[in-house]
């Protein structure tokens, strides 16, 4: 039964668009015109608020690394909608959408995190908090 | 049954497979194209009363008042309030603060969020005929007292995030009367400022089991030029608990939130 009741608020989870939440405006961290896509191995996790965030070596042509910093929504939000520390762990291969930070390099909020077999993995920024 | 987040892994399957499916392409749906500017998130105004929350029965206590007792959703502001009218150095601030993309929120800093303020997160009340309390599950992660039990205000020698609070039953409706804030916390991302005068009313209302009705007015005469109402709503959490939430363990927004700045 308690199985039952946890699959259907896993579907209303997804279906009730409950909108997402941030301790934070989104644009006065990042911007919605720098757009960015990388593709690089996962080094770190941080499952803690007021965000959860992880840490991807990317190369670049040249093979030159670069350890970038994402953030995510807060791991609050996150549980609720089924995910979990180990749910992306140190090792993955990610390519990650998401918005560069306007004044830190480095930096950006991660929108769609996409695993080599395509499955997405996190969802909620605080480009989806409610403005109030 | 309450589920408990950590009863809950068939929902991560579920939600992992449906996700995919459901996700919106981010090109599809983010605002900022060709440099054009984003609307400031503080100008963002409501458009839509919430979902309602379950229908029933209001539960009562034991002396026959309303009990609030439950977890609520964060409050929502609902449309159709009008603007407040401010002072004018109230309202070049608060221009200033929304056209900054609200970079100084204090919020983001993870200090308390003062009242009235709508926390993100869920809020548990727990009530007893003497006292009410909010137990906030973020942004922080924090309690707020309302005495039941006394007509007097407290002398406020230091002033506080949330005031003193001092509630009374007018029907089914609980008012509660704080004073005594300091004027270190915004009411909202928008920047909405206010002064040590700052008097708020809050009537709670549970309208029936799942909704509850609240009516924010707000005083200040040393900020705005007459109250401001707000209509607000929030709706019962039947499935969470309240969960933790820990601002400041890894917040390194800080020195990054530079708004217009950069």
């Amino acid at each position: 039964m308690k199985n039952k009741l946890a699959l259907i608020a896993g579907l209303g989870l997804v279906f009730a668009a409950v909108p997402l939440v941030a301790h934070h405006s989104f644009e006065a961290e990042y911007d919605f015109n720098k757009p960015l896509n990388v593709t690089g191995t996962v080094t770190k996790v941080e499952w803690m608020n007021p965000h959860a965030r992880f840490y991807v070596d990317v190369k670049d042509k040249d093979g030159k690394v670069t350890n970038w910093n994402f953030e995510l929504g807060p791991v609050n939000i996150l549980l609720r909608q089924g995910w979990r520390k180990n749910s992306l762990k140190p090792g993955d291969e990610v390519t990650v959408e998401g918005f560069l930070a306007k004044d830190a390099d480095g930096l950006a909020n991660a929108r769609k995190v996409t695993l080599p077999d395509g499955r997405r993995v996190f969802g909620g920024s605080s480009a989806d908090a409610p403005k109030q | 049954m309450r589920m408990r987040y950590l009863s809950v892994m068939p929902a991560a399957v579920a939600a992992l497979s449906l996700l995919a499916l459901s996700w919106t392409p981010v090109s599809a749906q983010e605002k900022g194209k060709n440099g054009e500017k984003t609307p400031y998130p503080g100008a963002v105004r409501p458009t839509k009363a919430p979902p309602p929350g379950p229908p029933g029965p209001v539960p009562h206590m034991q002396d026959g008042k309303p009990d609030f007792s439950g977890i609520w959703n964060a409050q929502r502001q609902l449309p159709g309030d009008p603007e407040p009218e401010m002072l004018p150095w109230a309202a070049a601030l608060t221009k200033q603060r929304t056209e900054n993309y609200s970079a100084d929120d204090p919020e983001a800093r993870c200090v308390p969020g003062g009242v009235p303020r709508a926390t993100p997160y869920h809020v548990q009340m727990v009530q007893t005929p003497a006292l009410l309390l909010f137990l906030f599950e973020g942004n922080i992660h924090t309690f707020r007292q309302v005495f039941l039990d006394r007509k007097e205000h407290l002398k406020i020698t230091e002033p506080l995030w949330y005031g003193d609070s001092i509630g009374h039953w007018e029907g089914d409706t609980l008012v509660v009367d704080t004073i005594g804030f300091n004027d270190k916390f915004w009411f909202d991302m928008a920047g909405h400022p206010h002064t040590t005068q700052l008097e708020v009313i809050e009537r709670y209302r549970r309208r029936d089991f799942g909704n509850l009705d609240v009516e924010v007015t707000i005083k200040d005469p040393g900020a705005y030029t007459k109250p401001w109402v707000q209509h607000r709503v929030a709706t019962l959490e039947t499935d969470w608990d309240v969960l933790e939430y820990v601002c400041n363990e890894n917040n390194q927004d800080p020195g990054r939130l530079v708004g217009d700045k950069h």
